[in-house]
C-alpha cells in the first residue's frame, strides 16, 4: 500500500516509516504542513497518517479539512499529542477516520491503519462471514465451527464479528474497547483478556487449529493461517 | 444604544437621592405656586372691582354722604394700612371718607385697575388700586395692599428652600450611612480576598444572614473559592504524587536501561529486558493519561457533552463487561436497578466512573465474595449508584484520602493500578453536581456515587 506520513518530529517519523516499510508499505514522508498538503493533493495514496501540530502554515486538521472539501475520501489516521476527548471529537469531525494519541505503540498504529485500509477496500455488507471452518451468519446470529453450532452471548458475538471483520490483522485491546463496548477509558484489570479467553474457549476449544491468537505486546488476531 | 449606568457607590446613591427628591419637591411646589398665585391674584382683583362697583352704585343711589358713611364703617379702625384701603374725595380734592389722609401721588389720571406704589401711613406700599370717577367730580379709590401677599409668598419660598436644604442634608447623611454600612461589608470581603491572595486558600467570606444580593454574591464567591482551593490542592497533590508514584517506574526504567547498557547480556535476555522496559513506559503513560483525564474532567469543560443517559442501562452494561472477571474469581457480581433511571450527563465519563468503581471492588473482593451494584433514584433530583463489596474495606480515617489523587492504602500497593480510579470517580461525580462517598459495608466497602439528575438545571 502507498501511504503518506505527515509528521514533523524526525525521530517519530523515522520510527513510523521504518515500521510501515517493514510491514510492506511504501511510505512518503512530509515534515511540514505545506509539503504534506502538496503531496496529499498531487498523488493518490491508500491512507494518510497525519500529525496535528505541524510547522509550515497549515496544521494537520487544516489539511484534513481541505482534502475533505475537495471530495478526497482517502482514509486518514490522525496522530496527535492532544488527547482530550474534545480534541478527538474535533479531529474526527474535521474528517479524520481514526485518532491515535502520542505516545503510542507502533503495534497500535499498524493495527488501526490496517483496519482503515481494510474498511476502505471492502465496503460491501456481507451477510455470512467465514474464516477457515468458522462461519458467522450476520442476519441470524448463527455461529458454527466445522459445522457445529457455537452458542455466543450478544456481546461475544459482537466481539467475534469485529475480529472477523479484521481477520488476519492485529486488533489491539483499545480498539476492542472502543469498537465493541464504546468505552473510552483504560480498565485497570485485564477485562479484555478475560473476554477474549472466554471467546477462545467457545470457538477454539476442542479444535486442532486455534483461530484466535494473542499477539505479544500488541493485541489479538483472528487468523486461519499457520 | 448602550446605556451606561453610573457605578454603584454611596456617593452616587446620595446624589441620586438628592436630585430625585429636589425634582419631586419642584414638581409639587411648582403647580402649587402657580395655582396659588393666579387664584389669589384673580380673587383679589375681583374683590376690588366688586367693591368699587358696590360703592359706585351706592353713590349713584344715595349720594356722597351715604357713601362716605359706608366707607368709614368699612375702614373703621384700620391699622397699618394692611387691609382695605379706601378713599373718597370731593371734586375739590378734600377728603370725605377713607383711611388715607389725602389723594395719593402716583395714581394714574384715568379710571380703572392698576398696580402702583403709594404712601400709606408714611410708608411706600405696593398696592393694587381701582380708581373711579363718580358723578359731579367725586373720586373714589379702592386699593388692596400687595405687600401682605408678597410676605406670604416670601414665606412660601423660604419654606421651599428649607425643604430643599433638608433634602440635601438628608441625602448627604444617608450617603454617609450607606457608605459606612456598605463599605464595612465590602471592606470585609476585600480583606478576606486579600488574605486569600496571600495564600490562605481555606479562608471564606463571612456570609451575611439577611438574604440580600450581597449574600448571594458571597455565596457564589465562596463556591468559586471552594473550586479554586480544590484545584490548587489537587495540583499540589499531583506534584507530590508525581514525585513518588511517577518517579518509581521511571527510576526502575532508568536502572533497567543502564544495567542493559553496562552488562550487554545475550540477545534473548536483552529482548526480555526491552519488553520489561516497554511495560515500565506503559505504566508511566497510564499514569499520565489518568492525570490528564482528571484535569480534563475537573476543568468542567466536558459539560458541553452532556446528553440524556440511562444509568440503569449503563450500569447493566458495565456489570456485563466485568462479569467474566468476576466469574474468574468466583465472585457473585449482581446488578439491580429500576427500569428507567435517566440523568443528564456525559455517557463516556459515567461509564468510566461506574467501570472504575466495579474495577476497584473486583480488585479487593475476596475469592467467592459478593459485589452488589445497585442504582436508585433517591429523590426528584438525585440518583445514586452503590457498589458494595465484602472485601477488607477501607479504615475510616483513610476513606477520604483514597479519593485523593494517587493515594493508595498501603496494603494495596502491590495490586495493579495507579491509584487514580476513585479520584476519577469523584471528579466525574463533581462534574455531575454530586459526590462520591465511602462507607463501611460490614464487612467491605460501600461506595456511593451520587449524581444530580439534571446538573445543568442545578447549576443555574
Amino acid at each position: 500500500m502507498k501511504l503518506l506520513l505527515v509528521e514533523d518530529n524526525e525521530r517519530v517519523a523515522r520510527f513510523v516509516r521504518k515500521g510501515l516499510t517493514e510491514a510492506g508499505h511504501t511510505v512518503d514522508h512530509a515534515d511540514n504542513g505545506r509539503d504534506g498538503m502538496y503531496h496529499a493533493v498531487s498523488e493518490p495514496y491508500d491512507a494518510i497518517v497525519m500529525d496535528r501540530m505541524l510547522p509550515g502554515g497549515i496544521d494537520g486538521l487544516g489539511i484534513v479539512e481541505a482534502l475533505r472539501q475537495q471530495g478526497n475520501r482517502v482514509p486518514i489516521l490522525i496522530l496527535s499529542a492532544l488527547d482530550g476527548v474534545d480534541d478527538r471529537i474535533r479531529g474526527l469531525r474535521a474528517g479524520g477516520d481514526d485518532y491515535l494519541t502520542k505516545p503510542f505503540a507502533f503495534g497500535e498504529l499498524l493495527a488501526r491503519l490496517d483496519a482503515l485500509l481494510r474498511r476502505s477496500q471492502s465496503q460491501a455488507v456481507e451477510t455470512v462471514m467465514t474464516l477457515g471452518d468458522l462461519s458467522v451468519d450476520m442476519l441470524s446470529h448463527r455461529v458454527t465451527r466445522a459445522g457445529k453450532p457455537v452458542a455466543l452471548q450478544p456481546r461475544e458475538f459482537k466481539l467475534l464479528t469485529y475480529l472477523l471483520r479484521h481477520a488476519n490483522q492485529v486488533v489491539t485491546r483499545t480498539m476492542l474497547l472502543e469498537s465493541v463496548w464504546d468505552y473510552h477509558f483504560d480498565p485497570q484489570t485485564n477485562v479484555i483478556d478475560v473476554h477474549i479467553s472466554k471467546l477462545r474457549q467457545k470457538i477454539d476449544a476442542g479444535f486442532a487449529t486455534p483461530l484466535l491468537r494473542t499477539v505479544r505486546n500488541a493485541g489479538y488476531m483472528l487468523t486461519d493461517q499457520p | 444604544m448602550n446605556l451606561r449606568l453610573p457605578g454603584f457607590s454611596a456617593r452616587t446613591i446620595a446624589i441620586g437621592y438628592a436630585v430625585v427628591s429636589l425634582l419631586v419637591l419642584a414638581m409639587f411646589a411648582g403647580p402649587l405656586w402657580f395655582a396659588w398665585h393666579k387664584n389669589i391674584g384673580e380673587v383679589r382683583t375681583q374683590l376690588l372691582k366688586s367693591d368699587a362697583r358696590h360703592l359706585s352704585n351706592l353713590f349713584e343711589r344715595q349720594g356722597p354722604p351715604a357713601l362716605a358713611a359706608a366707607i368709614d364703617s368699612q375702614v373703621h379702625g384700620v391699622n397699618d394700612g394692611v387691609r382695605k384701603i379706601m378713599l373718597l374725595v370731593a371734586p375739590d380734592g378734600a377728603k370725605l371718607a377713607g383711611n388715607l389722609p389725602e389723594w395719593p401721588e402716583g395714581v394714574p389720571e384715568r379710571d380703572g385697575l392698576c398696580q402702583v406704589t403709594i404712601r400709606v401711613d408714611d410708608k411706600p406700599r405696593n398696592v393694587e388700586l381701582v380708581r373711579v370717577t363718580l358723578e359731579d367730580g367725586y373720586m373714589l379709590l379702592v386699593a388692596s395692599n400687595l405687600d401682605r401677599f408678597q410676605q406670604l409668598e416670601r414665606l412660601f419660598a423660604y419654606g421651599l428652600l428649607g425643604c430643599a436644604l433638608a433634602v440635601l442634608v438628608g441625602a448627604a447623611l444617608g450617603g454617609v450611612l450607606i457608605r459606612r454600612a456598605l463599605l464595612g461589608r465590602v471592606q470585609r470581603i476585600s480583606q478576606t480576598t486579600a488574605s486569600i491572595i496571600e495564600g490562605k486558600l481555606s479562608h471564606r467570606l463571612v456570609e451575611p444572614c439577611d438574604g440580600d444580593e450581597l449574600q448571594q454574591l458571597t455565596r457564589t464567591v465562596n463556591r468559586m473559592l471552594d473550586q479554586i482551593e480544590h484545584l490548587v490542592t489537587g495540583v499540589q497533590d499531583v506534584s507530590n504524587a508525581i514525585a513518588h508514584d511517577l518517579r518509581t517506574p521511571l527510576s526502575e526504567l532508568r536502572a533497567r536501561l543502564e544495567e542493559l547498557s553496562v552488562a550487554r547480556p545475550a540477545g534473548e535476555e536483552t529482548f526480555a529486558e526491552i519488553d520489561a522496559a516497554i511495560d515500565d513506559v506503559d505504566r508511566v503513560m497510564g499514569i499520565f493519561n489518568a492525570l490528564l483525564r482528571l484535569a480534563e474532567i475537573d476543568s468542567g469543560s466536558r459539560r458541553g457533552g452532556f446528553v440524556e443517559v440511562d444509568l440503569a442501562a449503563l450500569g447493566a452494561e458495565v456489570t456485563e463487561f466485568y462479569g467474566p472477571v468476576a466469574e474468574l474469581k468466583d465472585i457473585d457480581l449482581g446488578f439491580d436497578a429500576p427500569e428507567d433511571l435517566r440523568v443528564v450527563g456525559d455517557p463516556v465519563l459515567l461509564a468510566q466512573a461506574l467501570g472504575n468503581m466495579a474495577d476497584n471492588a473486583l480488585k479487593f473482593a475476596p475469592v467467592r465474595g459478593t459485589i452488589a451494584i445497585t442504582a436508585r433514584r433517591l429523590d426528584a433530583d438525585t440518583v445514586a449508584v452503590v457498589v458494595a463489596d465484602n472485601g477488607p474495606g477501607i479504615p475510616e480515617h483513610e476513606r477520604t484520602r483514597v479519593i485523593e489523587r494517587f493515594y493508595r492504602v498501603d496494603a494495596s500497593r502491590g495490586t495493579p493500578g495507579v491509584g487514580l480510579g476513585l479520584s476519577v470517580v469523584s471528579a466525574v461525580a463533581r462534574l455531575h453536581g454530586g459526590a462520591l462517598t465511602l462507607e463501611d459495608n460490614h464487612p467491605g466497602l460501600r461506595a456511593t456515587l451520587r449524581l444530580q439528575a439534571n446538573p445543568a438545571a442545578q447549576a443555574r
